[in-house]
């Protein structure tokens, strides 16, 4: 590795020394949020979720500086329709319910989703207003598994020095990253 | 280690050989009239860059990058609007771009003109596919009385092509197709399993036609003190072994080992000088990027390497009292005849019952299908002239596929692989034109004092009805192939972007050879007819443009001007 990681323009450290982050576009409970709908997402398992792996920090990240303010706004006025739709699926806030009833609220979001493709496969859809349940795993599945977690300890980093390109599967049992 | 941006005195140290370029082209330029023993001064318009220890990203992982490869979407659409259209632009390789602001142009027409920001230039970025022109292809304008002959063929320049592999090093396999003559080749890099059954597919229903792994330049073993890939298949980020050709790796170390070599970074030319009394070219004037001062330098030879649009762009600035119209413009082509190979078409499917089977490495190389359309009377097309070759592979997606749910069943399920895919991607020739040309604004000019280049260029009917073909033959491949869920894609937006012309990287024909001078800007030896001590070969010199990638004819072509420049400076000729 050249020892020059950090010399492109806008590399900041993740977090402070002590392990704690501040988000710089999330409010603390819209972090929490997001934190929460990412592992939801991709749990813990016996490897390390999408809260092991930060993702929400990369995705504060992402809204902070990479985001147009248009989706910046439209990823942020989504965030705010989950706790809606968890007091009409289960009668409290999202971050109230047990784990359980999360994954009902979660279930109910991407059922809307599925119909969102299908009203868009028929032609009367708004590819421009995707459903958050999109948004949220979209970023939530990059930012994993382009993450240490993700693509080293969940899939496996291809390994350079050879190419095979038919060895079998089961030799190697687990994806790219 | 090449000289970096080496201070020469304004105009006081004489130069044999001027070569404007440090890409493709002008690196092989500088090897060869370097060890000619040439003096020889490369001027190149970027940064500094050193081999190895400036490929700031190679080997890096996705998590160690800001965006996670992404890039800074803000600065990017800032500073780099046309550079971020290609594929090779981003997080990884923003470094070796030029930055559009910096010296920007005018789309009359949409046009995406991608260029180096480095010494080294694109020869860091390339594709490095390498096909030998054929007989055809050299006889293609003759044939169809299509615009004017080429004033070489294929004897010409196959001795050059033998000269110039064994140096870049192009592993490849000899298949012994006509229209797309084998070379001097390192061993080839294995297909894989999917494509291997997708070739015996494809042979079996179309005998005429060929499947063949990419002929490319990256090695498959040592070569010329450089190691063999290690197939971290991330070539574009820099490749400090040097196992794939550059510059970098393999000219300019080669010209600097001889002693003769200055090179200049940071060295925007403005023109070549023309010196009406001797009748002849006696330098060229560079604008210093950094200082912006005017520096003029001296040279008995130039080679103009800046790549088909630099080299016209400095050319039509080239004015004088004998060339009112541009350096070297009697015949009024220079500019004209714009041309680049049109793609973003093809078709993928599913290859269904291989999920047993799996890949270690990332190949930097894909397949090879050589154009099967009008090659014979039985291949004759009645809807368009010429034809189209195609690249591919086979690979199965990983986590970025849609699968549907989320929680552990979604993560369990990304843990496989997903099914394999074959994708076949058209590359079609373009027909020279008049119409499409680049030219000087008559008002607007850059930081450095230089008119702002105006590029009019579009596809044509014939490449229009030639793109339909091309997709529907890639789905017709495939689902011989067995595929299943065969789509055709056409990235071709027309007026807008998706498939436009600049997109292929491989522009060409602004300054064409030619057998009149009347019609064209050089003669068989990439020689101006009328400025005997001026040779363009780069991208510029074509006549026609083929389908197939054109560095490696761009390659022999100079080393064959080389060679004949240096025999006429020996025989005072020029």
């Amino acid at each position: 590795m050249p020892a020059v990681a950090g010399v492109l323009g806008g590399c900041r450290v993740e977090s402070s020394a002590t392990g704690t982050f501040a988000p710089k576009t999330l409010t603390p409970a819209q972090n929490d949020l997001v934190a929460t709908l990412g592992e939801l997402i991709i749990p813990e398992t016996d490897t390390p979720g999408a809260r092991a792996a930060r993702v929400n920090e990369f995705i504060d990240r992402m809204l902070t500086d990479w985001y147009a303010a248009d989706d910046r706004e439209q990823f942020l006025a989504g965030l705010a329709t989950v706790d809606p739709k968890a007091q009409e699926v289960a009668g409290k806030p999202f971050m109230d319910l047990s784990a359980d009833e999360q994954n009902q609220v979660l279930s109910a979001m991407e059922e809307e989703a599925a119909a969102w493709r299908t009203a868009l496969q028929e032609g009367n859809g708004d590819p421009a207003n995707p459903p958050f349940f999109n948004l949220i795993k979209q970023m939530t599945l990059f930012g994993y598994y382009t993450s240490e977690v993700g693509a080293a300890q969940e899939l496996r980093v291809m390994p350079m020095g050879r190419y095979d390109g038919a060895v079998p599967y089961a030799e190697i049992g687990r994806a790219w990253s | 280690m090449v000289k970096k941006n080496v201070l020469v005195a304004q105009s006081l140290e004489a130069y044999d050989a001027i070569v404007v370029g440090s890409g493709i082209s002008g690196g092989y330029a500088a090897k060869e009239l370097c060890e000619k023993g040439l003096k020889t001064l490369v001027l190149e318009r970027g940064r500094p860059l050193a081999h190895g220890a400036d490929y700031i990203t190679e080997h890096k992982n996705p998590w160690e990058f800001t965006y996670r490869g992404l890039g800074d979407r803000k600065r990017f659409e800032e500073d780099y609007y046309v550079q971020r259209r290609t594929y090779a632009f981003g997080e990884h390789t923003e470094h070796f771009f030029h930055k559009d602001t910096d010296s920007p142009y005018i789309e009359v027409k949409p046009f995406t003109w991608i260029r180096g920001g480095r010494v080294g230039g694109r020869s860091l970025l390339w594709g490095r596919q390498c096909y030998r022109w054929s007989e055809m292809d050299f006889n293609a304008n003759a044939a169809d009385g299509i615009e004017i002959d080429w004033p070489i063929r294929y004897a010409d320049i196959a001795p050059w092509y033998d000269y110039v592999e064994p140096f870049v090093g192009i592993s490849g396999q000899a298949e012994g197709v006509e229209n797309c003559p084998d070379g001097r080749f390192l061993p080839p890099m294995p297909l894989n399993h999917v494509e291997q059954v997708v070739k015996e597919g494809i042979e079996k229903t179309f005998p005429e036609r060929t499947m063949t792994i990419g002929r490319v330049a990256v090695l498959t073993q040592p070569h010329n003190g450089r190691a063999p890939c290690h197939y971290c298949g991330i070539c574009h980020r820099g490749c400090t072994p040097g196992a794939y050709f550059s510059s970098l790796s393999a000219t300019l170390p080669a010209a600097e080992a001889t002693g003769n070599l200055t090179l200049r970074a940071n060295s925007v030319v403005h023109s070549v000088i023309y010196d009406e009394a001797q009748g002849r070219a006696t330098g060229v004037r560079v604008v210093d990027a950094e200082t912006k001062e005017m520096i003029e330098f001296k040279g008995k030879v130039v080679f103009l390497c800046a790549s088909a649009i630099a080299t016209a762009h400095i050319m039509l600035n080239s004015t004088s009292n004998r060339f009112p119209n541009g350096l070297a413009n009697d015949s009024g082509a220079l500019g004209h005849y714009l041309m680049d190979h049109h793609f973003q078409t093809g078709a993928s499917g599913e290859m269904p019952g291989y999920e047993d089977r799996y890949y270690v490495g990332n190949r930097p190389n894909g397949i090879y299908i050589p154009r099967f359309r009008n090659v014979s009377a039985a291949t004759k097309r009645s809807d368009y002239l010429r034809g189209f070759g195609y690249q591919g592979s086979a690979d199965r997606a990983s986590w970025g596929r849609p699968v549907d749910g989320f929680g552990a069943d979604l993560k369990h399920a990304l843990r496989d692989p997903g099914p394999w895919t074959m994708r076949l991607h058209a590359f079609g020739e373009s027909l020279p034109r008049y119409e499409n040309f680049v030219e000087l604004d008559a008002e607007q000019v850059d930081q450095y004092g230089i008119p702002l280049l105006r590029i009019s260029c579009d596809w044509g009917e014939n490449e229009r009805a030639m793109r339909r073909d091309m997709g529907e033959s890639a789905a017709e491949m495939l689902e011989a192939a067995g595929a299943k869920n065969v789509t055709i894609f056409n990235g071709f937006n027309p007026g807008g972007y998706g498939a436009e012309p600049g997109l292929g990287i491989h522009e060409m024909g602004t300054a064409r050879m030619g057998r009149d001078p009347a019609t064209s800007v050089l003669n068989a030896h990439n020689q101006c007819h009328s400025l005997p001590n001026v040779f363009v070969t780069d991208g510029a010199c074509m006549t026609s443009s083929a389908c197939q990638n054109p560095s490696i004819t761009y390659m022999a072509l100079t080393a064959r001007a080389a060679d004949y420049a240096v025999e006429e400076l020996k025989k005072m000729n020029i």
